[in-house]
């Protein structure tokens, strides 16, 4: 119960925070709508036919859908990249100060952020993804429950990377720095606009490192090439063992910057 | 009951030292300091800037843990205990910051309410009650960002009780607020105090405030311990004499025969210095108050007074007096 009203009131104090102008609007379903559709543009000039290099890793007929569902993954993560970035405005404006004095566990109010971050910020263009997917009429799935275990994954992943990411961005002095990886690399490395498979070995590596690789690859199998349970079972392993490290770095994080904020009187660790 | 028993902090920092090389620096902030505070008592920390007040009152708030020593809150130990520390304290830090400014007063004290895992019905209970009491509930559902500052620290102040804490610690507080709001501050900590029983540690630079609320002063400087007392007995034990000065027309061969004698039966010095204006000034220390027999003295000489000043050392003149001992 407490832990449903510490969410509750996490996203009404986001949702005052971020969205105090409507030009947000823009930054939530303009900004990526735009994105998705210069990327589907810049594939239209080159051969996607049947021989073409494409077609050696994804069915030219479904280009709009694994754009999509590239574009959503993308835009789940990266609402999240930006809301650990605002964490650094609170540890300026001193409210982090005032979290860390309480005894709230500090787990929880790093994934009940993420949330509350993913809950305002996705919507609008998640909304449009759906609908968009819907008209192109490509999803191929097994059966229903297809859809909403490929939102879940997305969610889940999503969740922890936010808390991961809220910990390391509290933390470090230069969050600009992981701010410029976590763009354009994300976008190409993790398979949202290119098939990972289509990459060289060496950038094969490098996606490896963005949990949204696996995230997208079971999210493409489970809505595009209509995978059974069993058959993305071995994704969702690996999934959940990134996941579990993933969480485990943050809760490691955490710690040894509290402990180190309590030594230094400073919450900057690197 | 807390107890701050031998507590040193040393802040260990990085310094640049070349391009890539760095070595560790120790700057001590706080040494062997020792304190307590009951419930239903106010306790002072003075000094100077960078005298480690700051750093005290973070340690036994568990944001800071201490290098050496250790500190306790009703039996709990701040490093090792610190999560049940923390629900029973709480810490106001005056200025603007520690606020969402985007958020209302009211929506600012639900969010941190939550931290504390108050629950939505007590919340919805205490908010409003302390949003009176600190006398900003007109603007409950305004945005912080419109509140004046004295307003912002109200809030504060509010912010600092949401979980009831059974000791508070305020770091200069009333910083940059008019005398009227700081007034009615001092009234409500006070209150707060002998109404419910609370601690309080407050450091202040305003020494009047420290006067009018401490039950109990300990000064501080370069984070060591100089003085311990009631505010009267700091200032008596440091300046025991009072001055009195008179100006006068002149002083006449009789007066000083006649302060002559009077220091048969009194203890007291004096001295003549030429006044600013006219006539001269007389000086008189003493440690009891000698007014009424000096005074007598003059109106039997015929001589009227022009000006009459008595002036009683106070806290501010100690705790100057203290640090300069210190570094001279
Ligand atoms: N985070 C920090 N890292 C390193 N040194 C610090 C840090 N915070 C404070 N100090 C040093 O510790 C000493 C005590 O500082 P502190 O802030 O406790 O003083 P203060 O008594 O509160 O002063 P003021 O009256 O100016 O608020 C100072 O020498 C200061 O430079
Ligand atoms: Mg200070």
């Amino acid at each position: 119960m407490e832990w449903i009203s510490l969410l509750w009131s996490e996203i009404k104090k986001e949702h005052r925070n971020t969205f105090h102008s409507n030009l947000v609007y823009f930054s939530l379903l303009i900004w990526p709508a735009i994105a998705f559709i210069t990327a589907y543009y810049s594939f239209l000039p080159f051969q996607r036919g049947a021989d073409s290099p494409l077609a050696r890793f994804i069915n030219p007929d479904h280009l709009v859908l694994f754009l999509l569902t590239g574009y959503l993954g993308y835009i789940f993560f990266w609402c999240l990249v930006q809301s650990a970035w605002q964490m650094s405005f609170e540890r300026q404006a001193g409210t982090m100060e005032m979290i860390f004095l309480s005894p709230v566990n500090r787990l929880a109010f790093v994934y009940g952020r993420s949330f509350s971050a993913l809950a305002e910020g996705v919507w609008l263009f998640f909304t449009f993804a759906v609908l968009a997917a819907l008209m192109v009429n490509g999803i191929q799935i097994n059966t229903w429950w297809s859809v909403p275990l490929a939102l879940l994954v997305l969610l889940v992943s999503a969740v922890v990377w936010g808390g991961f990411l809220t910990a390391a961005f509290l933390f470090s002095r230069d969050a600009g720095f992981l701010y410029t990886i976590l763009d354009e690399p994300m976008l190409i490395f993790a398979g949202v606009k290119v098939p990972p498979l289509a990459l060289p070995v060496w950038a094969k590596m490098i996606s490896l490192c963005f949990p949204l690789t696996y995230t997208l690859n079971i999210l493409r199998k489970l809505l595009m090439e209509k995978a059974a349970l069993l058959e993305v079972a071995p994704q969702l392993g690996i999934l959940s063992a990134v996941l579990l490290l993933l969480i485990l770095l943050t809760a490691v994080i955490l710690v040894l910057a509290e402990k180190h904020m309590k030594q230094t009187g400073n919450m900057v660790l690197y | 009951m807390l107890i701050v028993d031998q507590v040193s902090k040393v802040y260990r920092l990085k310094k640049r030292v070349g391009l890539l090389r760095s070595e560790w620096q120790d700057v001590p902030a706080v040494n062997k300091l020792s304190f307590q505070i009951e419930p239903g008592k106010i306790v002072g920390l003075l000094g100077i800037n960078g005298a480690g007040k700051t750093t005290t009152i973070k340690m036994c708030s568990t944001l800071l843990e201490p290098s050496g020593g250790s500190i306790s809150v009703n039996g709990l130990d701040v490093v090792k205990q610190d999560r049940q520390v923390k629900s029973l304290v709480n810490m106001i830090a005056g200025g603007e910051r520690m606020l969402y400014w985007r958020l209302t007063g009211r929506e600012n004290l639900v969010y941190f309410g939550h931290l504390y895992g108050l629950s939505s019905s007590l919340l919805a209970e205490r908010i409003p009650q302390l949003l009176k009491e600190v006398g900003i509930e007109e603007a409950a559902d305004t945005p912080v960002e419109r509140y004046s500052k004295g307003m912002k620290q109200r809030l504060q102040i509010a912010r600092g009780l949401i979980n009831d804490p059974k000791y508070i610690f305020l770091d200069e507080p009333t910083l940059g607020l008019d005398v009227a709001i700081a007034k009615h501050l001092r009234k409500y900590v006070k209150e707060l105090v002998q109404a419910k029983g609370k601690a309080v540690l407050l450091t202040s630079h305003y020494i009047q405030e420290v006067e009018e609320l401490c039950d109990d002063i300990y000064v501080i400087d370069k984070g060591r311990l100089i003085a311990h007392g009631t505010p009267e007995r700091l200032t008596k034990s440091l300046f025991k004499e009072s001055t009195l000065r008179v100006t006068l027309p002149q002083i006449s061969e009789s007066l000083a025969e006649g302060l002559r004698e009077l220091m048969q039966s009194h203890v007291f010095s004096w001295e003549v210095q030429e006044a600013a204006e006219e006539g001269c000034e007389l000086i008189i220390r003493s440690e009891a108050d000698v007014t009424s027999p000096i005074l007598a003295l003059i109106s039997s000489n015929k001589l009227p007074v022009l000006k009459l000043t008595s002036e009683h050392p106070n806290l501010e003149d100690a705790i100057v007096y203290l640090a300069e001992g210190r570094s001279a």
